[in-house]
């Protein structure tokens, strides 16, 4: 662990606003593969069925196309919630409305899907966060029914662990979910406004934050990444802010945000200059009062502050962190 | 049925203050006392069970707000999971009358806030609701107020405020209209230019829409002296306001839209200068206790609830429910959106089939009420979404009106007994001989007398729904 870090530090930022084709429509996740393409999961909203797709993009913003779309047909999405990538490429999707985890080829093409609604081993109730463990199982957070499922990467059911509640190793509609290099497991344990750590064999180890707006606490966290360094980096979404712990769970530093216009973002001014100018006159940063309760309204007002941050990712040197409400991604250089 | 007159008004009270209640629910308020009920609805902190957090989660469109139905249905969970709904039907009775809409303003979000505002202040003093709608980012752009200057106004904001917001026509001078928007020049929002162009070009670039704030403007207001309704002095919009709530105008304008609104349909407000109220006296006694009280809507609805003219059966079950009414009160009895749901989505659309689509209104008059709710078109898509929702058993509230139906069923039972089974548990319906002669019919068509207990439980949760289907059908379920 090192012994001094310092804030964390804004690099850029990734993506635009689109309904369809470049760009992204309430984004909650993303992934990458082993080319290093990146794959952007878009929720879309409930009255825009375009926006729900997949936006394959690299981290220059080279634009690679979309695939998925709003559907109940194999390969389609309702309320896709998360995306992972195994080692060998394939894209894993968790729909927490059709309560099915969904496979498709890096090119789109559908595999196979697995799940129905229930309690039982390998059925769902609204299945969320995704990640794989250092044996290439996923790891599926099984929301409603508070309890994490591991499968093969054939669907098959392997185990469980976690029930609905607040004591420890219980969870409240959890979210997000992550593993570190040692293979600890950390859940986004949204409903208790906590993240928990578990060991690899799933014992309880510690929580990081508790429910607050102060340094290091937590309002509904919604996805947490540890980076090399043991650095825990948590997307506090009811505070709209990204918060950094050590793996001691002693608060490191926080950001709501940075935000700055994207390469997709600024060809767009380019091309629509009177907006373009409109928007140079303005004073896009400011304070109202009220804003120091409502980091909500704040960031609906405040164009660079995170607005319901949903996935926080490392990769490589960075730290990356989808904003559904804002359509982009902000990147941050990782502690050291 | 032991429907006594205490629960039918009661039930009454219950449709026009909210968007009805269940039998259940009516028992409960009747056993408080109907003036206590009436103390609390108005004074009472509505609780929401489900919280901002939960709907944003799974609607992530709920927390941006950046479509053009999505604000909407947002409301519609807030009318649906309210504790006490008044706060939401006050918020809808404002919105009915400072009108804004989606089409010029393209963010929801701002039209969101302004509901949200209705909320927060519409049971206060009119005067502050007053400086507060000219104050509202929403109506400042509806209504052009960021294109008035010194020295060069937009009369947009001034004419409605005195014509549709508070006096009516016939009681001010068009020098009175420029001499007030004169008043409120300075009065805008922040980054106008580019808020404004965001709007007209429905720009959602680069990162969704920026909420709008309120920004007075000091070099650009008209500080010189204005002569408004025989005054005269330097007046700023605040003066005006205050002006114009001081006005007898002012008071029976506010108080005709309030009897209108809960008591029983008036003319559309442009007829207002040409037709006398239905209930003079109604309105000449609501006008008092907006003076005695200082502008109080809150104490001016305490005395309209408690009223003679409000109370009386004359006007019950004649108002015909807004198609928002009618979704929102099923759906309070259905129970079908425990959880934030897609299909709520869906469902508030339908309110805008049936001609009421939130923060879309037709144009900055409102929409007009009444009968003028009712064509052939929005008619059959209001009874086919009454009749389908209470008559859906999947939903748990429908699923236990009809089990509280059939334990109600004792032998001896004749099949007329469903149907006064039914129209009580919907909330203590009344209905016409004619509509209750039909509902029999189909009861005696349907079901068969039972002397012996033992084949009560032959009626089904099936045989019930039907009738509760039925019961949506009925004309007497579209009004309030």
């Amino acid at each position: 662990m090192p012994t001094s870090v310092s804030n964390i530090v804004y690099k850029s930022t990734l993506g635009i606003t689109a309904m369809q084709g470049r760009g992204f429509y309430f984004p909650y996740d993303f992934a990458f593969d082993n080319s290093k393409k990146m794959y952007v999961l878009g929720r879309g909203h409930d009255g825009d069925p375009r926006g729900c797709r997949i936006t394959v993009m690299d981290f220059e913003e080279e634009y690679y196309g979309t695939f998925g779309s709003h559907g109940e047909q194999d390969g389609q999405f309702i309320w896709p919630s998360s995306i992972a990538i195994n080692s060998q490429d394939k894209i894993f999707v968790s729909d927490e409305y059709l309560d099915k985890i969904i496979v498709l080829s890096t090119s789109g093409e559908f595999l196979f899907s697995w799940g129905q609604h229930g309690t039982g081993d390998g059925d769902f109730d609204g299945p969320n966060g995704l990640t794989f463990d250092g044996d290439g199982n996923l790891l599926v957070v099984d929301h409603r029914n508070g309890r994490i499922q591991v499968f093969d990467e054939e669907g098959g059911f392997i185990r469980k662990f976690g029930s609905v509640g607040n004591n420890e190793g219980q969870m409240d509609l959890p979210w997000g979910i992550s593993t570190d290099s040692n293979g600890h497991i950390y859940v986004a344990d949204w409903g208790n406004h906590r993240v928990q750590e578990f060991l690899a064999d799933e014992t309880f180890v510690k929580n990081f934050g508790y429910y607050g707006n102060e340094d290091g606490q937590l309002i509904h966290p919604s996805s947490v990444t540890v980076d090399s360094n043991g650095f825990v980096y948590i997307a506090d979404w009811g505070n709209h802010r990204l918060q950094v712990y050590d793996s001691e769970a002693n608060f490191i530093c926080s950001t709501r945000g940075e935000a700055t216009l994207s390469k997709w973002a600024q060809e767009f001014l380019d091309t629509n200059v009177e907006e373009k100018e409109a928007r140079l006159k303005s004073e896009l940063v400011f304070k109202l009062d009220g804003f120091e309760d409502d980091p909500h309204e704040e960031s609906a007002h405040v164009e660079k502050f995170l607005w319901s941050p949903t996935a926080v990712k490392v990769h490589n040197e960075y730290v990356l962190i989808a904003e559904s409400n804002r359509h982009r991604l902000q990147v941050f250089h990782q502690l050291s | 049925m032991a429907n006594n007159n205490d629960t039918l008004l009661m039930a009454h009270l219950m449709r026009r203050a909210g968007f009805g209640a269940s039998r259940i629910e009516l028992d409960a308020l009747v056993e408080q006392g109907y003036d206590e009920t009436v103390d609390h609805i108005i004074d009472a902190k509505p609780e929401i069970p489900v919280s901002d957090y939960m709907i944003r989660r799974y609607q992530p469109d709920h927390g941006s707000l950046m479509g053009s139905t999505t604000n909407g249905s947002n409301w519609l969970y807030r009318m649906i999971w309210s504790d006490v709904a008044f706060q939401e039907k006050i918020a809808l009775f404002w919105h009915g009358i400072f009108a804004t809409g989606y089409s010029k303003l393209a963010n929801g979000k701002v039209l969101h806030d302004q509901i949200k505002m209705f909320s927060k202040h519409g049971l206060g003093s009119f005067e502050n609701l007053l400086v507060e709608i000219s104050r509202d980012p929403a109506m400042i752009v509806w209504l052009d107020n960021c294109e008035s200057h010194k020295g060069a106004i937009n009369e947009n904001y001034g004419r409605e405020l005195l014509e549709l917001f508070s006096m009516g026509t016939g009681n001010y001078t068009e020098q009175d209209i420029k001499e007030a928007s004169r008043a409120f020049t300075g009065w805008t929002i922040a980054n106008t230019e580019y808020m404004t162009l965001k709007s007209q070009r429905d720009s959602i670039w680069p990162y969704g829409r920026l909420s709008f704030h309120f920004e007075y403007d000091p070099d650009d207001h008209d500080d010189d002296e204005k002569t408004f309704l025989g005054r005269t002095g330097k007046f700023n919009g605040e003066d005006i306001v205050k002006i114009i709530c001081e006005q007898k105008a002012t008071a029976n304008f506010i108080s005709r839209h309030m009897y209108s609104f809960f008591v029983a349909d008036e003319p559309p407000v442009p007829e207002w200068p040409y037709k006398e109220p239905n209930d003079s006296a109604a309105i000449d006694a609501l006008s008092s206790v907006y003076f005695d009280s200082g502008f109080d809507i809150k104490e001016m609805l305490r005395f309209l609830f408690k009223s003679e003219f409000f109370k009386s059966e004359k006007v019950w079950n004649k108002r015909v429910k807004s198609p928002v009414e009618l979704v929102a009160g099923a759906l309070r009895l259905t129970k079908e959106f425990d959880r934030p749901s897609r299909e709520e989505y869906f469902t508030c659309l339908r309110t805008s089939y049936m001609g009421q689509w939130l923060m879309h209104p037709p144009s900055v008059e409102g929409w007009h009420w009444g009968t003028e709710w009712l064509d052939s078109g929005t008619l059959v898509e209001r009874v086919n979404f009454s009749s389908s929702s209470l008559g859906n058993l999947k939903s748990a509230g429908v699923k236990n009106i009809a089990e509280n139906i059939r334990k109600s069923i004792k032998a001896p039972f004749k099949p007329e007994q469903v149907i006064d089974l039914a129209l009580d548990q919907l909330g203590a319906l009344i209905v016409s001989d004619n509509t209750r002669s039909n509902l029999v019919e189909y009861a005696e068509s349907n079901f068969k007398s039972i002397d012996d207990d033992s084949k009560i439980a032959d009626i089904s949760n099936e045989d019930v729904g039907e009738v509760l289907k039925l019961v949506g059908a009925m004309p007497e379920f579209q009004r309030a």
